[in-house]
């Protein structure tokens, strides 16, 4: 019962993106996904949720191809995503933002909820109790009817984080849920993601922030050029030459590498910033 | 307080007016329609049929996001029913009921029909398409001669009549109008409130993260098509049955063109917006008759003006009629 990878390739025009990467990953376990910038761990990500289709390979989960689905039913499968740059409905409320993703199971009765209003209360009434749930561990109730759009960098990755918590799903994929947050925000994300770590759950997080994917994951892979580099605990990956090798060119030093994760990070906050 | 908070108290209280306002100058007008001589009574159907028109139209443009310029195809498919089933023209005499469901139909079914293809298709390349869409009923009625009687039209339309009540007066056509759009005008907005509308807006917000949360796009946006397409149709079959004449002359592009501007100027996505760009559209000229030949540059700065002041409409989406009756009575 896993999510699993086997020789998959995704291709650009000339530029291979992902090399024939077999992989399997468990429930119960936070998977971190690292390497430098261009590796190809979006591209992974991407593949997976859907929004991009496969060159070649398979992807499969408790044994059923998910790569020939369309986005949503992938989505409907039990896979969730958040995006490397945040994706937000901007224009609607924050509970809106949650809301909406009780529409596969709940558009069936759309034509009770427009001609029977007892039934369209009960209904909203349901969806606005298990949304604000998830807003408060998020510490986001105070938020729930302001603009999506109008929250502060910070809060807007929570929030799609919280978005992709909605529907409980067997796998969450992360795509850098750090990037631009300050410490206090990158401790908190910890914390909530360590909790939500579901014995059937498959977590995967691909982030650049070494101090959050060393505590946080149980298995760490390392992509290099569309390869994959190293799979192994986060002790065993801080050991071995050849990750700081691909990470750093020369160096040796698991400190070079936060030092690189410190740079790119203050380079987000700078676009974080602009963006706001 | 929390920023949240700061944002929600920072609305002008000023609204409570506003909103008394609109109500009494609603309920006015409802009750002095009837004793109005017929000529104001017709303006004021007509406002009527536009509002209707505006609340389908906006399904597609304001709450899914969709710019469909060809919606008048579907007002001619509701008129051209009743023209038709209704009319010395194939001698078929259908009661009215019959044909609004008929109309009705036919409407949701051109509004897959025109969906179909064009789901695919974004802004620019989605107007120019629903453009010719409509441009095309329009020249297919204009030829179709046998059927449709070509550009003269088809007339001596029959009276319509609901459960042996004749509706034929400008005065029946305001009731029946005024029920209309009062109760297709609460659906539509407990369709907004609905699962389905919350997915209309993620789609018109966000296209493939809706795809990323399993919205079926394909189905929501066919969904919105037809809705919006019935809409169209019923008001057209309405408009026939009180002109008792159709022809291709009143389903232009400048129709559409029309119902667009009434969204846009009253407030894109919200209800109440299209009843206020519907009043200001139609009551302009009427009150400018003067200066007919400058209704055109009237209009365009009065697009510009609001464009600069109020680029959300004259009633922004977050002012939708809930607001509108916590406004009126408290809490
Ligand atoms: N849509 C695309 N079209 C063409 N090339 C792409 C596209 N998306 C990614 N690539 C290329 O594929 C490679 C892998 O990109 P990807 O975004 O997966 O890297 P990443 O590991 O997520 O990097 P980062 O840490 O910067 O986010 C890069 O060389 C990139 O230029
Ligand atoms: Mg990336």
């Amino acid at each position: 019962m896993t999510l699993a990878f086997d020789r998959l390739r995704k291709q650009y025009g000339q530029v291979v993106a992902i090399d024939d990467v077999t992989a399997s990953f468990a429930p119960g376990l936070i998977h971190g996904v690292i390497g430098p910038n261009g590796a190809g761990k979006s591209t992974l990500i991407n593949m997976t949720a859907g929004s991009y289709s496969v060159s070649s390979g398979s992807i499969t989960l408790d044994g059923k191809r998910l790569d020939t689905l369309k986005k949503y039913q992938i989505a409907n499968s039990g896979v969730a995503r958040t995006y490397q740059n945040i994706r937000l409905f901007d224009q609607m409320t924050v509970l809106e933002n949650l809301e909406v993703c009780f529409y596969p199971v709940d558009v069936a009765g759309t034509w009770k909820e427009v001609m029977w209003p007892p039934y369209a209360s009960a209904r909203r009434e349901r969806r606005r109790e298990k949304c604000m749930e998830i807003l408060r561990f998020f510490d986001l109730q105070g938020y729930a009817d302001s603009d999506a759009g109008s929250l502060p960098y910070g809060r807007q990755r929570m929030l799609e984080i919280a978005r992709a918590l909605v529907p409980n799903p067997r796998v969450l994929l992360l795509d850098e849920p750090a990037a631009g947050l300050n410490h206090h925000e990158t401790a908190e994300l910890t914390a909530r993601l360590a909790a939500q770590r579901l014995p059937d759950r498959i977590t995967i997080i691909v982030e650049h922030d070494m101090d959050l994917v060393m505590s946080l994951c149980d298995n760490i892979i390392v992509m290099h050029h569309g390869k994959l580099l190293f799979q192994g605990t986060p002790a065993e990956v801080q050991a071995s030459p050849d990750v700081q090798l691909a990470y750093l060119g020369t160096a040796n030093d698991i400190d070079d590498i936060r030092a690189a994760a410190q740079d790119r990070r203050a380079q987000l906050g700078i676009r974080a910033r602009r963006r706001s | 307080m929390s920023v949240a908070e700061t944002l929600t108290a920072a609305r002008p209280r000023s609204g409570r007016t506003v909103s008394f306002l609109f109500l009494a100058i609603a309920i006015t007008l409802i009750v002095a329609t009837p004793f109005l001589p017929n000529y104001y009574v017709r303006v004021i159907n007509s406002l009527l049929i536009y509002i209707l028109l505006g609340i389908g139209l906006n399904i597609v443009i304001g709450y899914a996001g969709l710019l469909d310029l060809g919606f008048v195809a579907f007002y001619a498919v509701g008129a051209y029913s009743y023209a038709l089933l209704a009319s010395p023209q194939l001698d078929l005499h259908w009661p009215f009921l019959l044909i609004l469901l008929v109309a009705a139909c036919l409407g949701a079914a051109t509004g897959i029909l025109l969906g179909i293809p064009v789901l695919r298709l974004r802004g620019d390349y989605l107007a120019i398409v629903t453009l010719g869409f409509g441009e095309i009923i329009r020249i297919i009625i204009n030829n179709m001669d046998w059927l449709t009687g070509g550009p003269k039209g088809i007339p001596r339309l029959d009276k319509a009549s609901i459960l042996g009540i004749q509706v034929a007066r400008p005065i029946d056509f305001f009731w029946l109008l005024l029920v209309t759009v009062l109760v297709v005008g609460m659906l539509v907005w407990r369709l907004e409130r609905s699962i389905l509308g919350k997915a209309w807006a993620a789609i018109r917000e966000d296209q493939d993260a809706a795809r990323g949360i399993g919205i079926n796009t394909t189905n929501a946006k066919l969904a919105a098509f037809a809705t919006s397409a019935t809409i169209g149709s019923i008001a057209g079959a309405i408009f026939a049955a009180s002109q008792r004449f159709v022809s291709p002359e009143s389903f232009t592009l400048q129709e559409s063109v029309l119902i667009v501007l009434m969204i846009v100027i009253g407030g894109i996505g919200n209800i109440l917006g299209i009843v206020a760009g519907a009043a200001i559209l139609m009551l302009l000229p009427e009150v400018l008759r003067e200066f007919a030949e400058w209704r055109i540059l009237f209009l365009g700065l009065l697009m510009i003006f609001l464009i600069i002041v109020r680029p959300a409409g004259i009633v922004p989406r977050s002012f939708g009629p809930d607001k509108l009756i916590r406004r009126l009575f408290g809490k």
